[in-house]
């Protein structure tokens, strides 16, 4: 697998600054997960304070306010666990290439989910991230500098 | 698909053992109680007095306090409505005593007796409320600079004279509760047929109805404006912060409006014995006189502002007796203003 991490590098040389835009996003959301970690948002209602903020100006669909606002805001804590434990899986899948496919395609959607529920000061930025994350599954961006490329050489398929 | 699978489950797997694992070293350690305070973004910014009550609070009471802010106590009402219960609040700072009706109506609060600490005088009405406590409170007064050769006592009417027109800034009633407070003050002093008369005559004579406070006051800053309604502390606050004495709160023959700040507890607080301890905090000689040096407002304790620089601020002798107006007083009048507004745009 070793072996295949770096001759990754021979056979999808084209990849390569694609890899270091993924190992720099993956390295972004690690650093947010470490910062929400190791403070409180998994012990405070932080999710539900957003929501509540920032769903009334949202342009989220109708059906999406109603269901976050009618159990994303009691049941914080699973949401919360969620949001975060998502930020990890793709910190981690981005940084070591591995199933970055689907991992970007969830990307996609929390990133979605997010740009309704922040700021409008954020969501410039947030839609630059949705389609840096769709250009990652499109380009399947674990194949360079990634451990997909050794199941992609054996495996094939869409998933890699 | 098979790892795609196996990845998130040892993700979130990993996730749950490092939040239970973080949980129990918490729990086996030190974990505080969290007092929730929702309050009025000028209380808890930097320059407000609610970081250093904070910091005195925390020393002592093994607690960690968080502010929860809302921008007016308008807004602040309304969140304590929408997700007090949700997100837990154990105490609310910052309502006036137009707010106070509306709160009670809207929500249920613990009972707080603070009446018999050694109060001013002047607010021993407000300390009755059952609900609600004083914390600071001000009169209000057009403030204006010395330099400009006005006399230093004015009446209503005075205000009427044609050197003030367009020169005066007052604030919106439907936004801000000074603006309200002169309203409520014409109203009281002249009655409300003469009083709303004098209203319509006075659309002549205002720059603009500024949506806050700080609006109204930033256009005599930049003296686009002669007078301002404020507080009687206003000009302190130019000597003290920016050395700057020209500037003078105008004694009104007529007797002037009081303003009182209230807090209260949410029934549905969750620590509500610390919320208490914060309130005895706040109402104590060092609470008291952080809330005054940095709210440049009166203590509602007595002799607080002895050998201070608040001891020069000259009270008015004539004050309005404070009045907690209902609901629907404050709206019939709000709707007579806006229709005078809306004739005078015209």
């Amino acid at each position: 697998m070793l072996v295949a991490f770096f001759e990754s590098i021979k056979y999808s040389g084209h990849l390569v600054p694609v890899s270091f835009l993924r190992i720099f996003v993956g390295y972004y959301y690690l650093q947010n997960f470490i910062f929400k970690f190791s403070g409180d948002f998994l012990v405070r209602p932080r999710v539900a304070e957003m929501i509540s903020q920032n769903l009334i100006s949202s342009q989220a669909p109708e059906w999406l306010k109603w269901v976050l606002n009618t159990y994303m805001v009691v049941h914080w804590q699973g949401f919360a666990f969620t949001l975060l434990a998502l930020e990890l899986s793709v910190a981690v899948s981005y940084i070591i290439g591995y199933v970055v496919r689907p991992i970007a395609l969830v990307a996609v959607l929390t990133t979605l989910l997010m740009i309704y529920l922040s700021p409008a000061a954020n969501q410039d930025f947030l839609k630059i991230l949705l389609a840096t994350h769709f250009a990652f599954a499109w380009v399947g961006a674990g194949r360079c500098l990634g451990i997909d490329y050794y199941f992609f050489k054996r495996v094939r398929g869409i998933w890699w | 698909m098979k790892h795609f699978i196996l990845f998130l489950g040892f993700i979130f797997l990993f996730l749950f053992v490092s939040h239970v694992n973080k949980n129990q070293s918490l729990l086996t350690g030190d974990q505080k109680p969290v007092i929730k305070v929702f309050a009025y973004s000028s209380f808890t910014s930097k320059w407000g007095p609610g970081p250093q009550l904070k910091t005195l609070f925390e020393q002592k009471c093994n607690c960690i306090i968080e502010f929860v802010e809302g921008s007016d106590s308008g807004i602040l009402l309304q969140r304590l409505k929408v997700e007090g219960q949700k997100l837990g609040a154990d105490l609310v700072v910052g309502f006036d005593q137009f707010d106070l009706q509306k709160a009670t109506v809207e929500l249920s609060w613990r009972a707080l007796d603070f009446s018999k600490i050694d109060s001013d005088p002047q607010i021993k009405a407000a300390m009755k409320n059952e609900y609600f406590v004083p914390y600071d409170w001000g009169v209000l007064s057009f403030v204006a600079r010395k330099s400009s050769g006005l006399p230093a006592t004015l009446s209503l009417d005075d205000l009427m004279q044609s050197q003030f027109a367009s020169k005066i800034a007052l604030q919106d009633p439907r936004t801000s509760s000074v603006g309200l407070q002169f309203l409520m003050w014409v109203l009281k002093v002249k009655g409300e047929e003469e009083g709303f008369e004098y209203i319509k005559k006075m659309m002549k004579q205002v720059h603009s109805y500024s949506p806050s406070w700080s609006t109204a006051y930033g256009l005599f800053k930049s003296e686009q404006v002669d007078l301002v309604l404020s507080y009687v502390t206003s000009p302190l606050f130019h000597k003290i912060e920016e050395k700057n004495s020209d500037f003078v709160a105008l004694e009104m023959i007529e007797p002037q409006p009081l303003q009182v700040e209230f807090l209260g507890i949410p029934s549905f607080c969750s620590n509500c014995e610390k919320a208490e301890e914060f309130i005895n905090l706040m109402m104590s000689p060092e609470g008291q006189r952080i809330l005054m040096e940095k709210n440049y407002m009166l203590p509602v304790l007595k002799n607080v502002r002895t050998g201070t620089a608040f001891e020069t601020v000259k009270v008015p002798f004539r004050l309005l007796e404070i009045e907690f107006p209902s609901l629907t007083q404050v709206d019939s009048i709000l709707e007579k203003w806006s229709q005078i507004r809306r004739e005078a745009s015209l």
